[in-house]
This record gives structure tokens, sequence and C-alpha cells, in this order.
């Protein structure tokens, strides 16, 4: 061993401690970027000698630059941005649904309903009068009004869920080439030997990107890859491979998009909708629990037809105890005085298809109902169908959810609307602060601290500083050796 | 646990939109002054609202039919207090022919009085509010015509005055002053002064006697007329004791309403006090958090370094 040695090892030591603030650098550099898990370098003495007498290490090597990474953690901001992202969906539906049952700060439905009775109350104080047969159409019409408004704000809710899809599906596939791509280079990167570290950082985002849209199931293999399966078990993403998840117009009037995954490959082969699987059912989790996907559907496929089916009762409800009662009752369009018409169109019984009878007039409207002394055709003073009619106001009908009046039928329509909001409201709040939790967790774990790096870099710089130094002395040394020749 | 930048200014961002929100819900209900303004603010209370708004609507309606009923009634009691008075007077007149001798211009003239008299009370019983005749019935036209035949119909024009609970606004004009449909057989003899009484036929059955000067005709007359004056009294005082009814009904319902209205009041209206404190207690949370990150997000080792 010779002066030559401590050039040796204060050049290892150089390189070092440049490889360091190498990575201290690209830590600073990557301080704001998404999914960056921090690096460090890992130093080890590099084998010792014992060639002069003593046992002395010959400088220091990088042995690894390391990811701080945990994958457990990873895992579980996964599944949690899932749920969270579902549940994020259907709160934004319901909030653009409550506005039109937001019966407590304007007039609604309940109140068109309210208003319909009261208009027939007032005609029994006047059954001939042709100002309250008026009003009474026009507060029918209104009530009729209500209905299409309601039956349109929701359907147009579950429409926008329903074009949603389309962008979503395009994402996920998107997502998923690039994980394939992904999954590309890290073999290249392993086949040669090189540190993936930055491209598993990019396979994590992609794979929580993925999470969001839909729910997946991740297995990491050895080399680094991520292969991907939909909640049904259908391959999306498979080593180099990946599949295109799509969306194809049904078969219903009017059509709804359903959702098709191609076969796998790179590129997939051609959408063809009649062989690639439609996965509808599935791609969402169980009960379309999982990510914007399952969110989208759920609105889609069960909220809004719920609150459509509840409306479409009330619907039902009222045209045909009116028109039953309407239809025993004579008008003043007399003489004679007609009887049997309906107030209703008799077809329609939904939200969407309520509207008056073609034939109904303000002197058709049956305020009569022929008595012992008043027989039919009545007169045009009867008012006794008119009070028939307005007693409906408070008669139990048979609904779904048991027996009830108009008015309380929808007052806990109403009060339902609320409690969904209110619960997508609290789980979403929940999720979020849950993700919120993890997110710190990880990036205590993995976030870069500027502190930290400058700390850091000071440190390697003054190393970088001595090992010049040692350089400088066996210079010098050297100098003096040769000094001696002289 | 390992701190970095990122986390607080994470933690930063989340804790202070946790504050604005909290001040916006507030500043939502002092403004709107409403506790409640969609049903996800507070779903229990919301049907509670929706219940109480209902019963104050039908309470309002309820209001309306009795003082509709109430219009109709105080017209029907003001023409029986005029028919009252003119059988008054036909009694008078009967009474002053109880003799059967008198003069041919007293009984000319007693006897025109009692033609014109019918005649108003005919007119009386064609009274109307607006196009509907109150003593009608359900029919459609004028219910006496010139000679008192009665045309209407028997029927009560009942209004709804709370659930399920009805009364009648109107009194049968064939009834009051024809005792019944058809007529009631006017009385003579045994049967005079008996009720229901036909009142138009017995002022005829009066005219003709007098005209023939029939004492006992005269007299069973008188006798009847006395049980028509009965009978236009005895239906004043079934009108006023349902105005009574009507009014009984319309202030417990004004009760009621105040009531309903006080304790909607409570779930809704905003308590300003209240209100007020937290917003200022928000405030300062939320200004303290402000300073704290101005303060925090500052702090690096970088100015220190040279």
């Amino acid at each position: 061993m010779g002066i030559s040695s401590i050039f040796d090892i204060a050049s290892s030591g150089i390189a070092a401690q440049r490889l360091a603030i190498e990575v201290a650098g690209e830590n600073i550099a990557n301080i704001n970027t998404p999914g960056y898990s921090r690096q460090q370098v890992v130093m080890e003495n590099r084998p010792v000698s014992t060639a002069n007498g003593f046992a002395l290490g010959t400088g220091v090597q990088i042995s690894a630059v390391r990811r701080s990474y945990d994958g457990m953690l990873q895992q579980q901001i996964v599944d949690g941005n899932s749920t969270y992202q579902q549940n994020l969906t259907r709160q934004q539906a319901l909030e653009q649904i409550q506005p039109s049952f937001n019966e407590v700060a304007a007039d609604g439905l309940g109140k068109a309903v309210e208003n319909f009775f009261s208009s027939w109350q007032d005609l029994s104080t006047n059954p001939s009068g042709s100002a309250e047969r008026q009003a009474l159409l026009s507060r029918s019409q209104i009530l009729v009004d209500t209905f299409h408004q309601m039956n349109t704000s929701l359907n147009t809710v579950a429409k926008t869920a329903d074009n949603n899809l389309v962008g979503i599906t395009a994402e996920v596939t998107d997502n998923a080439r690039n994980l394939a791509l992904v999954n590309t280079q890290i073999l290249a990167t392993h086949a040669v030997g090189g540190n993936s570290n930055e491209l598993l950082d990019q396979r994590d985002l992609l794979l929580q990107k993925l999470s969001d849209k839909v729910g997946i199931t991740t297995t990491l293999a050895s080399d680094g890859t991520a292969s991907v399966t939909l909640a049904g078990g259908e391959d999306l993403v498979q080593g180099t491979s990946y599949a295109t998840l799509y969306t194809s117009a049904s078969a219903a009037v009017p059509p709804v998009n359903e959702i098709r995954l191609s076969g796998l490959g790179n590129p997939p082969p051609v959408n063809n909708k009649v062989s690639d699987a439609n996965i509808s059912a599935t791609v969402g989790g169980t009960g379309n629990s999982l990510g914007q996907l399952g969110g989208t559907l759920q609105v889609r496929d069960s909220m809004v037809p719920a609150y459509l089916a509840k409306l479409d009762e009330m619907a039902s409800s009222i045209v045909s105890a009116v028109n039953t009662a309407h239809s025993a009752g004579y008008g003043v369009d007399g003489p004679p005085a007609t009887t049997g018409n309906n107030f209703f169109a008799a077809a329609g019984t939904t939200s969407k298809s309520i509207t008056l009878d073609g034939g109904l007039t303000a002197a058709k409207i049956a305020a009569g109902f022929a008595t012992a002394s008043d027989p039919a055709p009545t007169s045009s003073g009867n008012n006794v169908n008119a009070l028939k009619l307005a007693a409906l106001q408070h008669n139990s009908f048979s609904f779904s959810t048991g027996s009830a009046t108009l008015s309380d039928f929808y007052s806990s329509v109403v009060g339902g609307v609320g409690i969904d909001t209110q619960g997508a409201q609290n789980v979403t709040a929940q999720g979020a602060s849950f993700l919120k939790q993890l997110n710190a967790l990880r990036s205590s774990n993995s976030g870069v601290s500027l502190d930290e790096e400058l700390t850091n870099l000071t440190q390697y710089q003054r190393a970088f500083q001595g090992s010049a130094k040692v350089i400088n002395v066996a210079t010098e040394m050297l100098d003096t050796v040769m000094g001696l020749v002289r | 646990m390992r701190i970095t930048g990122a986390m607080t200014a994470e933690n930063a961002i989340y804790n202070l939109q946790q504050g604005r929100s909290a001040m916006e819900t507030l500043q939502e209900q002092i403004s709107s002054g409403s506790m409640v303004n969609r049903p996800s603010d507070d779903p229990l209370t919301t049907r509670q609202l929706l219940d109480l708004q209902n019963q104050i609507s039908t309470g309002e309606q309820y209001s309306s039919n009795i003082t509709k009923g109430e219009l109709l009634l105080n017209v029907t009691n003001t023409a029986l207090t005029s028919m009252s008075a003119m059988m008054q007077q036909v009694k008078k007149i009967a009474g002053d022919m109880a003799s059967g001798t008198v003069d041919a211009s007293t009984k000319a003239g007693a006897l025109s009085n009692l033609t014109q008299l019918k005649n108003q009370l005919i007119d009386l019983g064609n009274t109307q509010i607006g196009s509907q005749y109150i003593f009608g019935g359900f029919a459609d036209g004028q219910p006496f015509d010139e000679f008192g035949a009665f045309t209407g119909t028997n029927d009560a024009l009942e209004v709804e005055i709370a659930q399920g609970s009805r009364v009648a606004t109107n009194i049968s004009g064939g009834s009051l002053l024809r005792g019944g449909t058809p007529p009631a057989t006017v009385g003579a003899g045994a049967t005079a002064g008996n009720s229901p009484t036909d009142i138009v036929g017995g002022i005829d059955a009066l005219i003709a006697a007098i005209t023939a000067n029939d004492k006992t005709g005269i007299s069973d007359g008188i006798k009847n007329m006395k049980a028509a004056a009965d009978q236009i009294t005895m239906s004043q005082t079934d009108v006023a004791g349902r105005l009574i009814r009507l009014d009984n009904m319309k202030s417990m319902l004004a009760n009621n309403q105040n009531t309903l209205k006080s304790i909607y009041g409570e779930l809704q209206n905003v308590d300003y006090a209240r209100a007020g404190v937290e917003l200022s207690q928000q405030t300062t949370a939320f200004t303290a958090a402000l300073s704290t990150t101005a303060k925090l997000t500052q702090l690096s080792l970088l100015d220190y370094m040279k």
C-alpha cells in the first residue's frame, strides 16, 4: 500500500458524496411531484484490506439508492380512494337532486298538491262560480307541470350520470395503457439491472388514479410490474398488455350506456360490442360501491329510479282517486250536464305522463253529485262531489312505504332525500379525513422534507470538501516524496 | 412522526377549509333567518316543518271556508229578519180582520197589503249573493216563481270547516216558505196552526177568507200566520246557532294556527344571539388559524444558510 491508495480512498469519497448530493438534488427538485417517494443513498465501506498490517477499508461505496415506500399504506390509499370517490359521486348527484325536493325553502310539489285540494274546497263554497272553476283548472295545470318538472330534473341527473360514464371509462383505458407502458419500462430497466425507483412511483400513482375511477385488485410481480383486475375479476392490465374499457349504447329505448371490456393486448383488439363482455353489472363492485364508475352507475340505476318511482306512485294515486270521484259527478255544461268525465287523462299515471284530460273544460268540472232531492243530472249549485274530492286530501292511500295521505307520503319522500344527502355528505367527509390521514402517513414516510434535504446537502458537501482535502494532502505528500529523490 | 412541509401545507389547507365551511353555514343561517335551508340540514326537523306547513295551510283553507260560510249565513239571516218583520204585519192585518165586519175600503186596503207582503216574501225568497240564490238549494235558477211555487231543491249546501266537520250554509226555501216540497197542506179547523206551515199558501187562504168574509177561515188564518211567524223565527234561531258554531270554530282555528306557527318558528327561526356568538367564536378561531399558517409556512432552513 502506498500513497496511491489514499487517492483511491479519497476519490471513492468524492464519487459517493457527489452521488449523494445528486440524490438530494433530485429529492428537492421533486418535492412537489405527486406520488414521488423520497430516495436515500445507502453508503457502505469498501472491502477491507490488511495490506499494511492493519485491517482498513478501501473507501466508500453506494450500495443502493433506496426508495422510502410502504406497500401496505399504498394499498390502503388505493382502497380508500375507491370508496371515497364513489361516495363523492353520489353526494354530488344528491346535491343536484335535493333542490327539486326543497320544500322548506320554496314551494314545490307538496304545495301544488295542497293548492289543488284547496281549489276543490273553494269550489265547494260556490260550485257554479266560473272564477273558482278556472282557478281549479289553473292549479291543476300547475300540479301537472310540477310533476313534469320534477321528473325532468331527476331524469337530467340520470342522463348526466349516463354521459359521464363515457369520460370515466376513457380515462380508465388511458390509465391502463400508461400502466402497461410503465410496466414495459420497468421490465426494460430491470433487464439491464438499472434503478427503477421513479418508474415504481409512476406505477403507484397510476394505480391510485385507476382506483379513483373503478374498483381494482392489484397484483405486484417480483419484477416490479403491476397487474390489475376489475371488481368482476376481468383482466384490465396484465404485464405489458392492457384492455379497453368502453361504453356502448344498449338496446333499450331510449338507449343507455353499457360498459364493455375488450380482450388483452398491446394495443388491445379493436372494440367489438358483440363479442366483448358486458360488465355493467359487476364493474362497480358489489352494489356499485367502488370508484366514480360505481357511484355514477348507482346514481343512474338505483338512486334516480327510486325517487322517480315514488313520484310515479304519487301521480298514479292522485290520478286514479281523482278520476274515480270525478267521473261519478256532474258538470255544469248542460243541460243536460254530462257525467263520467275523467279529470286527468286515464293513460297518464306516471310523473312523466300525467296530464289533464283532453276534454276537460271549466264547465265539465264535476262539482255535482246526484242526491235524493237533486237527482241526476244535477243542478249547477250542487257541491257534493266537490266536497268529496276536497276530502281526498285527507284520505289515506296505499303506498309502497305503507298507508299515508298524499302530503304525508310526499313529506316522507322529502325527508328521505334529506337523510340520503346528509348520509352521503357524512360518509364523504369521513372518507376525506381518512384519506387525509393516510396521505399524511404516506407523506410522513415518503414525502420530501426540505429541511432534511438541506441538512443532508450540507453534510454531503462538507464530506465532499473533506475528501478533496485528503487528495490535496496526498498530493503534497507525493510532492514531498518526489522532492526527496531530486 | 416525521413532518414534511407538504404535510403542513395540506393540513393548513384542510383546516382552513373546515373553518370556512363552518362560517359559511353560520352565515347562511343568519342571512336567511332559517335553521333548515335544505332537507339535508336536518332531515327529521324537515319532516316536522313540512307537517306543520301542511297543517297551517289546511287551517288557512278552513278559515277561508268559514268566512264564505259566514257571508252566506249572514245574508240569509238578514233576509229572515225582513221576513219576520213582514210576518208581524201579516199577523196584525189578520187580527184586524178577525171580526169579519169591516167596511169595504178597509178590506180592500188590507187585501192589497197582504198581496204586497206575500210578493215581498217571495222576492226575499229569491235573494242572491252574486249569482247564487241563497234559498234555492242546489238549483240553477230563481227558486220561487211569481206565484210562490218552489222550484229549488232542499239540499244543504255544506262547507268543510274542519277535517270531517261540515256546516250547512243555507236554509231550504221550500221548507221555509212552503212548509216542505211539495207544500204542506194549509191548516183548517183542527189542523190550523200546525207546523210545518205553508206560509205562501196560508196567506193565499187568508186573502180568500177575507174576500169571502169567512170568519172561521180568518180565525184559522190567524192561527196559521202565528205558526208561520214562529217557523221563520225558528229558522233565525237555527241560522244564529250555526253562526255561533262558525265563530267558535274560527277562534279555535286562530288559536291553533298561532300555536302551530310558534312551534314552526321555534324549529325554523335562527336564534340570532346564539348564531352571533358562534360566528364570532368561529371568526376568532379562523383568524388564529390564518395567522399561524402564515407564520409556519414561512419557516425554512434556507433563510439561515449562507
